[in-house]
């Protein structure tokens, strides 16, 4: 099996083995996958972290729903037009922590070392949805339940 | 579209960025800090960090993305605050706290898969993030670079030697 084969193949079985790949490359992956012990070790581990996923704690989604509106209420914290640069300072982890004592720790520079802030806003969405429901949903479908939900609230 | 929505201070759109997003948010917190408590703490913070700044964040950029890098952040910042507060906190933030039992022992028992995912738990960090945000949330080498603060080289060398040592640790 030659190694490139085998590169891109293995570059797939992560959305192979949850369903999300293309009809082409499943197509792709399907036919290399019964020659190919290597891969296909590759891809049975691969189902087995899927098969026990971190099991994310049921109310958590309320708890957050619920401090962030709190937050927002309380007005503790700046909310809208926080300017840009604040923006990419918190996405780069680019902060000046303080501690107990109240004492200025410094710049955590961890993140800013290898992004700039170009980069942290080069990406697309994809089609590579986590969970489902919600998670599943393109904008504008949510969107058209958001527009329902509101029409219940007013009703 | 949504983000536009919770930017001009719509509840329901916060509500669903919330509901769409908080799982991703908690695997990437909980892969950090290891705790449930901790971690869960850390994605309402980060929600709460991400929301107080989208009136800078540009609507075409990944939103996910986004919020994974502030829920990242946010769990390493909150790793170090307990590391400077806490006498135990070298047990907290080290590779497998000293008073649990070793996963690889307490995973022998168990079934294959329950297995595999506690010896993912003992991986380097990067490694044991980058294969979970590959496998559980389908992101891009690109976006796990972005999220785990690297390049996206990185976070694909990351996944394939994290997928390799834990196919020798299953074995
Ligand atoms: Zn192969």
């Amino acid at each position: 099996m030659s190694q490139t084969e085998c590169g891109t193949i293995r570059e797939y079985l992560p959305d192979f083995a949850a369903g999300r790949l293309g009809t082409d490359q499943v197509g792709a992956v399907e036919a290399h996958l019964p020659s190919c012990a290597e891969c296909r070790a590759e891809f049975e581990l691969i189902q087995m972290l899927l098969d026990a996923p971190p099991v994310v704690p049921e109310r958590l989604a309320d708890s957050v729903v619920s401090v962030v509106r709190t937050s927002r209420r309380s007005g503790r914290r700046p909310w809208w037009g926080i300017s840009a640069a604040a923006v990419a300072a918190i996405a780069l982890g680019i902060g000046v922590s303080t501690d107990r004592a109240g004492n200025v720790a410094g710049p955590v520079p961890e993140f800013a070392s290898e992004a700039d802030e170009g980069e942290a806003w080069l990406s697309d969405d994809g089609l590579l949805a986590g969970a489902p429901s919600i998670d599943g949903l393109s904008d504008e479908a949510l969107l058209e339940l958001l527009e329902e939900l509101s029409e219940e609230g007013a009703a | 579209m949504l983000i536009e929505r919770a930017r001009s201070g719509d509840d329901t759109a916060l509500d669903l960025l919330v509901r769409r997003h908080h799982a991703s948010a908690y695997r990437v917190a909980l892969s950090i800090t290891r705790r449930d408590d901790v971690a869960q703490d850390v994605v309402q913070d980060a929600f709460i960090k991400a929301f107080g700044a989208l009136g800078g964040f540009r609507g075409d950029a990944s939103f996910r993305t986004w919020m994974m890098t502030i829920t990242a952040n946010e769990a390493r910042a909150t790793l170090r605050k307990r590391g400077r507060w806490s006498e135990s906190a070298i047990d907290d933030v080290g590779p497998i706290a000293a008073d649990e039992p070793d996963p690889a022992e307490q995973a022998v028992s168990g079934h294959e898969s329950a297995r595999a995912r506690t010896l993912l738990e003992t991986l380097p960090e990067k490694q044991r993030l980058s294969v979970s945000l590959r496998i559980d949330d389908g992101l891009s080498f690109r976006e796990i670079g972005e999220a785990i603060g690297s390049s996206e080289g990185a976070a694909r060398v990351n996944y394939f030697h994290g997928i390799r040592r834990l196919r020798e640790l299953m074995e």
